[in-house]
């Protein structure tokens, strides 16, 4: 009986040996769409859920920012500080119903109100299908990165509507320590990197303040208000998104104090977004044209008595085609 | 055939368009408005263009340029070698030629390539990026929720105040 059970489990060693062997040979193999979604999720979770303290350096075209983040996750709240090391002292403060910019150097402070909305990476069916059919998902190499080990993992894109990407997750949390968008030919476009961090444990409530605890008399407080985005039909329609991008959101906000709300609408593949802005302009200047911050490309173009602007982390002629194919139905 | 070169160069020619003004810039005209047009349309990115007279500083540099022979190569190779060479700075002398006699001569390219670094300064600004468009997106970005706060980084980049648009 022992015996039998014996070679029962090493045939069955054997076969698992043999099927995880096989598993590495395969070259390549293809990512299936609950993969992606998976790992997806693991990161948004690590971002969501741990706590964490580092400096992380923001690098774009000669660019080189570097930056303090701190971020508590209490009682199914999210708390975020990113302060500017260098240049002036910017500082980003997210908290449960709002995210707030203060611009020192300008006295300006930006609140934009946190809304319901189709919280990733609950990704339909639909996105989890296309991130599969449009990125070459697949593991790269392993590395040590801000004094952690991480594995690097690669979405190659197999159309040029979209950038490719590289993240480098540490091993136990899944948190991403290091994030590259990369051009057509393999140039960076963008990267964050955490230089140091200190992932779990509890994080000091201070490290989340703002350095203002309330707003100073002379500075301008540009609000969005809230309720604005509450999703309804604009009337503007997009004609051309690349495949698999799929309608997430469509709504008006009142941006900076404008007079006339402006209708928002957002696409993503799931990996990456696009926003397509319209709003009204009345007096002549208008600016037109693209502009890029990073990974994120801008086109804007005068259609009638609107201004319509597609920006989102894709390449600059995939927001111009979004652009250029805005309509009103 | 200026509104071909305009299309070429934005991207939205043809394949049979792409070839008649391939033909066309064979002649002085048709290339005068290529490299106007790349003028202006340096100007209003604000990229850097060349030193004035850069064509005609680098043709006479080449020509002082020694002629370098493989040292052991033989006779007969040494012969289409130099054949070879011989082509090349012939080939590079005629496009010298063709943007000196372009760039360099008076010019409406250059005036108005000015004239357009002109509007762009007074109310074609280049599209800035919006800070509060960037910050709207930046919640709904996927990016966001698999980096935390990070690419928040990019909203803080930009001026604070970009104008009214």
């Amino acid at each position: 009986m022992r015996a039998a059970i014996g070679t029962v489990s090493r045939r069955l060693a054997g076969a698992v040996f043999f099927s995880v062997a096989a598993w590495f040979i395969a070259i390549a193999p293809p990512a299936r769409a609950d993969d992606v979604a998976a790992w997806l999720a693991r990161a948004a979770s690590a971002a969501r859920a741990q706590n964490y303290v580092g400096t992380i350096v923001y690098q774009h075209g000669g660019h080189v920012q570097t930056s303090r983040l701190a971020h508590i996750f209490d009682n199914g709240e999210e708390f975020d500080r990113l302060v500017s090391l260098d240049g002036p002292a910017r500082e980003v403060i997210r908290s449960a119903g709002e995210v707030r910019c203060y611009y020192p150097d300008a006295k300006v402070v930006r609140v934009e109100p946190r809304t319901i909305r189709n919280v990733f990476p609950s990704l339909s069916a639909e996105q989890q299908q296309a991130l599969a059919k449009y990125y070459d998902f697949h593991k790269a190499e392993s590395a040590r990165i801000a004094g952690y080990d991480a594995q690097a993992w690669v979405f190659e894109p197999k159309d040029g509507m979209r950038y490719g990407h590289k993240f480098w997750a540490e091993n136990t949390t899944g948190l991403l320590l290091k994030a590259r968008v990369l051009g057509e030919h393999g140039d960076v476009v963008e990267q964050f990197a955490f230089m140091d961090i200190t992932i779990g444990g509890a994080v000091d409530r201070a490290l989340v303040k703002p350095t203002w605890s309330s707003t100073p008399p002379d500075w301008t407080v540009r609000e969005g208000s809230a309720g604005e985005t509450m999703p309804q039909d604009t009337g503007w329609v997009v004609t051309r998104v690349p495949p698999g991008f799929v309608k997430i959101m469509e709504g008006y906000r009142r941006l900076r104090g404008k007079p006339d709300p402006v209708a928002h609408l957002v696409f993503s593949d799931g990996l990456v977004a696009v926003s397509v802005f319209v709003q009204p302009v009345t007096s002549a200047p208008t600016h037109v044209g693209f502009s890029q911050q990073g990974g994120v490309n801008v086109y804007s173009l005068r259609l009638d008595d609107n201004l319509v602007t597609a920006l989102g982390e894709v390449p600059g002629s995939t927001v111009r085609e979004i652009a250029s194919s805005v309509t009103h139905h | 055939m200026n509104e071909q070169i305009s299309r070429l160069m934005d991207g939205d020619a043809g394949e049979p368009e792409l070839a008649r003004v391939c033909t066309a810039c064979a002649g002085a005209d048709a290339m005068q408005t290529w490299v106007c047009y790349h003028l202006i349309g340096d100007a209003l990115r604000g990229s850097r263009t060349l030193a004035p007279g850069f064509a005609r500083r680098f043709s006479a540099l080449l020509e002082r340029e020694p002629t370098v022979v493989a040292p052991r190569a033989r006779l007969t190779h040494r012969l289409g070698v130099s054949w070879a060479i011989a082509a090349t700075v012939a080939a590079v002398a005629v496009v010298g030629w063709t943007a000196v006699s372009l760039t360099d001569a008076p010019t409406t390219a250059l005036a108005r390539a000015r004239e357009a670094s002109d509007v762009h300064a007074a109310e074609l600004r280049p599209q800035t990026v919006p800070a509060d468009y960037l910050l709207a997106h930046q919640e709904y970005s996927p990016a966001t929720a698999m980096q935390g706060l990070g690419p928040y980084l990019r909203a803080v980049s930009v001026p604070a105040d970009d104008g009214q648009r």
